[in-house]
């Protein structure tokens, strides 16, 4: 009825590799983008600014870590090292001068190369242990950010990002970061749409399904490992940036913590592993999640006449972040994506679909 | 140089190793059993130093009683958190295990602090805080009482491995179809060493609660755990106790020498260097098996 | 009516037309039926693939780690159905499953793989008793008992094997190819061995092989299963004598042809 087809059927490779096989697919990603370009005349600009603007930011490094996770199945618990490289590059090279195209890309560019250092430990260790390398190169990158003051802008730690512009236009209105955010989100995403297609993407995935295998059928899986983290690290690095440029204004060594690697890890799997939509999914969830939590929970003690200290009131975002987590993988361990797929699958065949069995 | 001070740098560098060694049994323990690397070890750490505290300051009672309640206590949080959360994991990616593992940590640590509030409280052990002489070396009273709590755990579980019981885990670490063959419970096992674990944690976390305050920070010490249990081999307890005095002389001595010239705090560079070159050169680390996954 | 029943009862094991599923989607097993007699030994044989280890993982209970699991049929020890019995369960009332590939704890010496067998209700002087009694039957194993169990060779593993399930205190001892990769004069060792205990004490054996010689040498009846199916069950002697069986399974007979096999399975499918 929505997709108005049963099955997926196709009769030429071309068709095949169309970028949509079902139609309605397409027409449901136009409708949403219509709604993302009219997003500004729709929501309030607190939302725009607090919600819709943080969302699509930090959707597009979920879909930057999405590809060396889920697609080249390397682990990465030091993504938000990789954003502070890009964040702070850029960010320098702004007050240099440079204008905030060429700044970004150099923000790209810095977080490619230093993510390729991760792409080393990944082509001597896998699984758990490229964890734990991953994790320990986060520590030593916030190490390094809070001990040179050079970098992160003097005694305060902060350094202040010059007004974001571009193509010699300041932007400062809360529109136009906002598309900004988005015009960027759909670039990665469009990006990562087309990766399925291609032969690099298909190699990441013999890649991640067993790589000495891949080795076997020619894939040169050490060059592919470097790719997957040098594109994964450039698209973190310009997210970074546009993070401070346009959300922030303001770089400081926490907002690139370990914590944030885990978060933005969360995102992934939460949106299901290799997922674009649940990308979008994961990465609404766990940005939303502990805020209804807290405003649960005090409208709650209020309503029930409980005192909850503030402590504890400060406190239970976490919990539920961490309950949400712990959640997910019990009862859904493919995420929001697979959830996604499985009524889209439901609706394809629908009403044919006891003709399935 | 001062041979005396840099002896007391050693030596107490060697103690502060084994309280971390004190983690990394946690560590070990958990990955014995099931190859899970438990991420929430040091929530379960701050966990366990939180409920005594709940007994000996909020109601009172002696920390003769307030400990062992704990420690039942937190058995069964352990064994509880295996059943509910890990076993239905089993057999799925990595990732998304130690995404579990990380997800607890985040889930424990704030309930814990949502009920007990985060400011630092103390212990109150008992121990002196005059350092304690040898010769002309000073030495730290808590880490020496600590280093030893470190050396019974590590021979009580050598004992403990010998055991039937022992025995049982050892075999569930080596084959679980061959253990479920023959009859053995793998699923209790694990969940055993999760207990288990747990009842490390709150010797770990009694021990560095009086060195450094109940607190958020105590969680923070999962690093240098897992840094130590790397190094040693992140399936051997021998290891977890020797890579624990290697860290902590290492950072010690290290950061006594790195301090003036990076301007302080060199001594989380050297845990996360001590990591980072573990896994490159040896990943088994000094004492673990070989059949690690290698390309 | 009265005379099933006591057929019955003379039988330990009786599978009654199971089917196993894997993953809720691949077939296995569809439709075996067996019976091992009390005290009796069966042999189970058949191809690569053909569902043999499956059978006897449906009996012990491991396929639940494989996520297969037996969709219909029944399976009876003892005349009790046990299809919801945990392995551990199972191992407890006497099934024990020695799975292919001789797979000992490594790390552990061969006395500790004997130690984490037995049951823990055994007392210790009860347990020491019994290993000595393991190791009289495998003579070769005693004098390894404290080296590294994953350095034995290969049919002292096997050995290995067979006496910490033998430490379960099974009724029902089910061996998943215990000749594999072992030299001949190995495998009539064991095989001698097993035939012993067999005599000695009453304990049932099912029996799985490829090598059909060796293991038609001392079990008294014997099933041939193929894709999935038991197309074939005749005493030992009759199996041996069987032209087809000659053929495929021991390598005698005259050469026929490709038509000849596709014919013959054909026909087999047909018989059961």
């Amino acid at each position: 009825m929505f997709y108005r087809l049963s099955g997926v059927h196709h009769s030429s490779y071309k068709s095949d590799r169309k970028m949509f096989p079902v139609p309605a697919d397409r027409n449901l990603v136009v409708f949403l983008l219509i709604l993302g370009i009219a997003a500004p005349f729709l929501v309030p600009s607190l939302y725009l600014n607090s919600y819709m603007l943080p969302w699509l930011i930090w959707t597009a490094a979920v879909l930057g870590l999405n590809l060396v996770t889920g697609w080249a199945g390397q682990l990465h618990l030091g993504y938000a090292a990789v954003m502070a490289v890009g964040a702070y590059s850029a960010v320098h090279a702004a007050k240099f001068g440079i204008p905030w195209e060429f700044a970004l890309l150099i923000g790209g560019l810095a977080s490619s190369v230093i993510g390729s250092l991760f792409a080393f430990t990944a082509l001597r260790v896998k699984g758990l242990y490229l964890a734990l390398t991953t994790l320990a190169m986060q520590f030593v990158m916030d190490w390094v950010l809070t001990h040179s003051p050079a970098i992160s802008g003097g005694s305060h730690a902060s350094l202040q990002s010059p007004t974001f512009a571009l193509l010699g236009q300041k932007i400062t209105s809360d529109a136009g970061l906002y598309y900004v955010a988005l015009g960027w989100c759909v670039l990665v995403t469009i990006f990562m749409l087309n990766l399925k297609r291609t032969g690099l993407g298909r190699a990441l995935v013999a890649v991640r399904e067993k790589d000495f295998a891949a080795a076997i059928l020619g894939v040169n899986s050490f060059y592919y490992k470097v790719v997957a983290f040098a594109a994964s690290s450039f698209i973190a690095g310009v997210t970074g940036a546009i993070l401070v440029a346009t959300f922030y204004f303001l770089a400081a060594p926490e907002q690139f913590a370990v914590n944030v690697s885990i978060q933005v890890l969360a995102m992934v799997i939460i949106g299901g592993l290799g997922s674009i939509i649940g990308s979008y999914l994961g990465a609404a969830l766990i940005l939303l999640v502990p805020g209804i939590v807290n405003k649960i929970f005090s409208g709650g003690a209020d309503v029930i006449g409980l005192n909850l200290g503030i402590e504890t009131l400060a406190h239970i975002p976490n919990a539920a972040y961490g309950a949400l987590i712990v959640i997910f993988l019990m009862v859904e361990p493919l995420g929001l994506g697979k959830l996604y797929a499985n009524v889209r699958d439901y609706l394809m065949v629908w009403p044919f679909d006891q003709l399935k069995k | 140089m001062d041979w005396i001070f840099l002896g007391e740098l050693t030596i107490n560098g060697a103690l502060t190793g084994l309280l971390y060694s004190l983690v990394a049994i946690g560590l070990v323990l958990i990955y014995k059993s099931s190859a899970v690397p438990n991420l929430a070890q040091g929530a379960l750490t701050m966990m366990g130093a939180y409920v005594v505290l709940a007994f000996s300051h909020n109601l009172g009672w002696s920390l003769w009683i307030s400990i062992p309640l704990a420690v039942v206590i937190m058995f069964f949080v352990g064994m509880g958190i295996e059943r509910v959360a890990l076993r239905r994991l089993a057999g799925r990616p990595i990732v998304m295990i130690l995404m579990m593992t990380m997800g607890l940590d985040i889930f424990l640590r704030g309930t814990t602090l949502a009920i007990w509030g985060g400011t630092s409280r103390s212990m109150n052990l008992g121990v002196s805080y005059n350092p304690f002489f040898v010769g002309d070396m000073l030495l730290s009273r808590i880490h020496m009482v600590g280093a030893a709590v470190a050396i019974a755990l590590f021979i009580g579980f050598m004992v403990f491995f010998r055991t039937r019981m022992g025995i049982r885990l050892r075999a569930i670490s080596d084959d679980y179809l061959a253990s479920w063959s023959v009859g053995i419970s793998v699923e209790r096992g694990v969940g055993l060493s999760w207990g288990l674990a747990s009842i490390v944690a709150v010797a770990t976390g009694v021990i560095w609660g009086e060195v450094q305050g109940v607190d958020q920070s105590l969680s923070i010490l999962l690093l240098k755990g897992l840094t130590v249990a790397v190094l040693g081999g992140l399936d051997s307890i021998f290891g977890a106790i020797v890579a624990g005095i290697i860290l902590g002389v290492l950072e010690s001595v290290g950061s006594f020498y790195l301090d003036p010239i990076v301007g302080g705090g060199s001594r989380d560079l050297i845990v996360a260097g001590v990591l980072i070159l573990t896994v490159m050169i040896r990943p088994h680390g000094l004492f673990g098996r070989h059949d690690i996954e290698r390309i | 009516m009265a005379q099933n029943e006591t057929r019955q009862d003379d039988m330990i094991l009786s599978l009654n037309s199971i089917e196993v599923l894997y993953d809720s989607v691949l077939l296995a097993i569809k439709g075996v039926s067996i019976e091992v007699p009390r005290g009796g030994m069966i042999a189970l044989l058949g191809s690569n693939g053909a569902g043999k280890s499956t059978t006897l993982k449906a009996i012990s209970g491991l396929l639940k780690s494989e996520r297969g699991k037996v969709s219909r049929g029944e399976i009876r020890f003892d005349g009790n159905l046990i299809g919801d019995f945990s392995p551990q369960d199972r191992v407890a009332m006497g099934i024990c499953h020695v799975i292919e590939g001789r797979r000992v704890f490594e790390h552990l010496t061969p006395d500790e793989n004997l130690d984490a067998a037995a049951p823990m209700s055994m007392s210790r002087s009860e347990m020491a008793s019994e290993k000595e009694r393991m190791y009289e039957y495998f003579p070769r194993l005693a004098e390894r008992k404290s080296s590294q169990s994953g350095y034995l060779s290969g049919g002292e593993q096997q050995m290995l094997a067979i006496a910490r399930a033998l430490m379960t205190q099974p009724r029902l001892l089910m061996l998943d190819e215990p000749s594999l990769g072992l030299a001949p004069f190995l495998v009539t060792e064991i095989f001698g061995i097993i035939q012993r205990i067999n005599k000695e004490e009453g304990l049932s054996v099912l029996l799985v092989e490829q090598n059909a010689i060796a293991a038609l040498e001392i079990v008294s009846h014997g099933y041939l299963i193929e894709n999935g199916r038991v197309v074939m069950h005749d005493t030992a002697e009759d199996l041996k004598k069987n032209s087809d069986i000659q053929e495929f399974y021991l390598g005698g007979g005259e050469g026929k042809n490709f038509h000849d096999i596709k014919h013959y399975s054909r026909r087999k499918r047909w018989l059961s």
